[in-house]
């Protein structure tokens, strides 16, 4: 199904810099139980073919937001491996760690920006796994760094904010920005956890559209967790229901029924699943 | 009785029903009382003859036409000192305003350390704080006269001790704001791949700037006024001033240092009370 | 496809020749710009103009090591009582400087706070915590001695005066700072001026002012130490005279002391403020 998305690369971007090819994500038996006890993933085994966008669907607490951690290694399995792009996350630590997550963009629920920084040193916090360290510390980017920033702002419509405070935005623009943050990475893969959950529903569907351009004209695979199902059926090309930690449907997310939606909910469908617009 | 039952008219009108009685009141209330009662104990031991602080009224007595005189002295300034005071204030002024910057170079890494959210290593963290917890117990002119016979006098040990105790508040109070902020944005960071030292350059600085800048105008206010008194150790700038006048009981010049501490001290708050509306 | 939000601006950026995209200029801020410039010259000149033999800071750490290691290899414990006696009387001198301070601070605050006090009244007052406020307490205790001569007395209505600089001022803060309610609440009960102080502002600021007093008189334990350098007695009285004599073995107990009775100060002061305030709070969200 993914087939035939990497064809707009290259002719929607003129940038000089080269899209680096998309990467799979493999997920083998994949077990998450935190120190309380608490066991967030249960055998989860996926495959996930570059260029894809998958939208992750289930009620808070099934285990997506963890599943999505497990991709870049900010939450440890318990057991099971994942690979990201042929990559051992489970097995990388340090330098290899940094270097995987550099290659992995992530999105989160509340934009996670410094809100005291301006837009682009938000956007240029993309690039620190792609800089030496001494450059960070001096704030000395190279001038292709830049570039890279002003590219992926502009990319998201938000270059000419580049000088403003990140907390001046609102909150449909400083997820632009986030978004442009992980661009900024040139990453292979892009994780988005809810990212649209704090927004109203116009500004979702526009940040959900920027989410499916980058997937569409970079050919980057995207993950997206999300809880309505009317989004998920919109922007995903595949979806994925979990429930209290195992996965309960995979398949197509255009053919994905309401009866589809129940049963990964365990429960009939409410008002409040559906977004609107 | 009569005038109970003026005051509560309502009772009457409910004549029948049982009065309302609150439930019993929470146990607990002697806590307080014990309390008030062991303050109390406390200050009557202060001034206990013998173990504590004593007052004496009759020397108060006593040396009252002597303190008068001295009062009266301390409101007539004498203003043809003003010249010899000059290059004094000056050098309070260059000790308080070196002691900020560097304490200020000093304490941005040190706070990053002394933070639960920039430094995930327990035991570099717990020393860090251990040590300032230390550095912070001893006040400024104690340091000063310490440092003042390993270095001897001069401003050198007055800008040591300043330094010495800035560190310790500015890394206290700008480590418990980073604590306090927000850590999304420290985690995407990491999850764009920086170490711990590219995270905290990045997102954790340009966030804690404006909070780091308000504390070091506050210790520059500190300084100014500490290091008007370091003298009186040997430690440079208007104290060694003080020192001498008090000797010969020279208060009328006393007075006048004291007028022109008042007026650098105030006018330093009004213009840091209006650059720090600027920060925030 | 429709993006109402995001449709604007995308792709519209300026391009350089090479086609590349460039943000709009960094905007200029004159204002910041000659802010910064004299800090910078303020520093500068400070450093450059301070009288210091620089060449001295390069034996400093030295000088430093071999000066804790006169202190501290081989302590001299046989002054142990004493520092313990002069210590007492420091906190005993603190004790009471906090407690004096309170009792004229309080009234003052009360007077100075917008809403409670006359007008002009408060504007003096305001004026007089400022002026304390910027006194440091040695100089208090210098002026105050001529009087009471070098007793611990001194040091203790040093830090009062002192104490009401700071507690008068965070006092009528706390006051203004309590919220409308329970002020118009007991004026709508037909409660006076002394009323409405009583019962509607008082048990608001309890709390915050119980914090206060327990934070001054952390400060006056410091404080106290510091006095002792113009003789008024305690810890710091000591400490000054082993100094001068340069015995250093014994002013590193006496430092040892400070450290410890400041530190467990600080300590219970700090657990008994968090207890009133949380305190305050729980009975805010239960009442």
């Amino acid at each position: 199904m993914s087939v035939g998305l990497r064809a707009a690369q290259g002719t929607a971007t003129s940038s000089e810099v080269a899209v680096p090819a998309p990467w799979p994500v493999r997920m083998r038996d994949v077990v998450v139980r935190y120190p309380n006890g608490v066991t967030a993933l249960d055998g989860v085994s996926l495959d996930l073919e570059p260029g894809e966008m998958v939208a992750v669907v289930g009620l808070s607490g099934s285990g997506k937001s963890s599943m999505i951690r497990t991709l870049n290694g900010l939450v440890p399995v318990t057991s099971g491996t994942v690979e990201v792009g042929g990559h051992d996350v489970t097995a990388a630590r340090g330098r290899a760690l940094r270097a995987l997550r550099g290659e992995v963009g992530m999105i989160f629920q509340s934009f996670n920006l410094a809100g005291r920084a301006t837009v682009l040193q938000n956007v240029l916090v993309g690039r620190v796994a792609h800089a030496p360290t001494w450059r960070t510390l001096l704030g000395a980017h190279t001038a292709q760094d830049r570039a890279v920033a002003y590219e992926a702002l502009d990319r998201v419509g938000m270059l000419d904010r580049a000088w403003h405070r990140a907390s001046h935005l609102s909150g449909g623009q400083q997820q632009r920005v986030a978004i442009a943050r992980a661009l900024a990475q040139q990453p292979r893969a892009v994780l988005a956890d809810e990212p649209v959950a704090s927004l109203d529903p116009p500004t979702a569907h526009g940040v959900m559209s920027d989410l499916r351009r980058v997937n569409r004209e970079l050919g980057i695979t995207v993950v997206v967790n999300l809880h309505l199902l009317d989004l998920a059926r919109e922007y995903g090309t595949r979806l994925i229901g979990l429930r209290a930690g195992q996965v309960v449907y995979d398949g197509p997310a255009a053919d994905a029924s309401d009866r589809v939606f129940e049963d990964i909910y365990g429960r009939s469908i409410r008002p409040d699943d559906v977004l609107g617009s | 009785m009569s005038a109970a039952d003026v005051a509560t008219p309502v009772r009457a009108g409910r004549a029948g029903r049982p009065a309302p009685v609150p439930p019993r009141r929470p146990a607990g209330r002697w806590r307080a009382v014990a309390g008030w009662a062991a303050v109390l104990a406390l200050t009557a031991l202060t001034l206990a003859p013998g173990i504590g602080v004593e007052v004496d009224l009759g020397a108060l007595a006593r040396n009252w036409q002597n303190g008068a005189d001295k009062i009266v002295a301390l409101l007539q300034p004498d203003w043809s000192f003003f010249p010899r005071t000059v290059e004094p204030l000056l050098e309070t002024l260059q000790m308080a305003v070196v002691a900020t910057a560097v304490a200020g170079v000093v304490s941005l890494p040190l706070s990053l350390w002394a933070a639960r959210t920039t430094n995930p290593h327990r035991l570099l963290r717990g020393a860090v704080r251990g040590v300032l917890n230390v550095v912070r117990a001893v006040p400024d002119l104690l340091y000063a006269s310490v440092l003042v016979a390993m270095v001897g006098v001069g401003a050198l040990p007055g800008i040591l001790a300043l330094v010495l105790f800035d560190v310790g508040i500015v890394v206290k109070l700008v480590s418990e704001q980073l604590e306090a902020a927000d850590t999304g944005a420290l985690e995407a960071a990491r999850a764009a791949g920086g170490t711990q030292l590219q995270v905290n350059r990045s997102v954790a600085v340009p966030d804690m700037m404006p909070g780091f800048w308000n504390q070091l105008l506050y210790v520059l206010e500190l300084n100014v006024r500490a290091s008007s008194v370091l003298g009186l150790v040997g430690a440079g700038g208007m104290g060694l001033l003080i020192d001498a006048v008090r000797s010969f009981y020279r208060y009328d010049q006393l007075s006048l240092i004291i007028l022109e501490i008042l007026v650098v001290v105030l006018v330093l708050e009004a213009v840091s009370s209006a650059a720090r509306r600027r920060l925030v | 496809m429709t993006d109402p939000a995001s449709a604007p601006a995308r792709g519209a950026a300026r391009r350089t020749l090479a086609g590349a995209v460039v943000p709009p200029p960094r905007p200029a801020r004159p204002g910041l710009r000659a802010l910064s410039a004299t800090v910078v010259v303020v520093v500068v000149a400070a450093f450059w103009s301070v009288d210091i033999a620089w060449d001295r800071l390069a034996d400093l750490p030295s000088e430093v090591v071999r000066y804790l290691w006169l202190m501290f290899s081989a302590p001299d414990w046989s002054a142990l009582p004493e520092a313990l006696w002069q210590t007492w009387r420091s906190v005993a001198m603190a004790w009471l400087g906090t407690v004096l301070g309170i009792l004229v601070a309080t009234p003052l605050s009360l007077l100075a706070a917008r809403g409670h006090g006359p007008a002009p009244l408060r504007g003096a007052l305001r004026l007089l915590f400022a002026v304390i406020r910027a006194v440091p307490e040695i100089i208090i205790a210098i002026v105050i001695l001529s009087v009471t001569g070098l007793t611990p007395l001194t040091g203790a209505l040093a830090l009062a005066v002192n104490g009401v600089g700071t507690l008068g001022k965070w006092g009528y803060e706390a006051i203004e700072g309590i919220g409308r309610g329970p002020v118009e609440a007991v004026r709508a009960a037909g409660g006076s001026g002394p009323h409405v102080l009583r019962w509607g502002v008082w048990p608001e600021v309890l709390p915050a002012f119980g914090s206060f007093w327990l934070y001054r008189f952390e400060i006056n334990v410091r404080s106290s130490a510091v006095l002792g350098l113009i003789g008024v007695g305690g810890i710091g009285d000591m400490l000054t005279s082993y100094t001068q004599y340069r015995q250093w073995s014994t002013v590193g107990v006496l430092l040892v002391v400070v450290v410890v009775v400041t530190v467990a100060i600080d300590a219970a002061s700090g657990a008994l403020r968090r207890r009133i305030m949380e305190g305050a709070r729980a009975r805010a969200v239960q009442p």
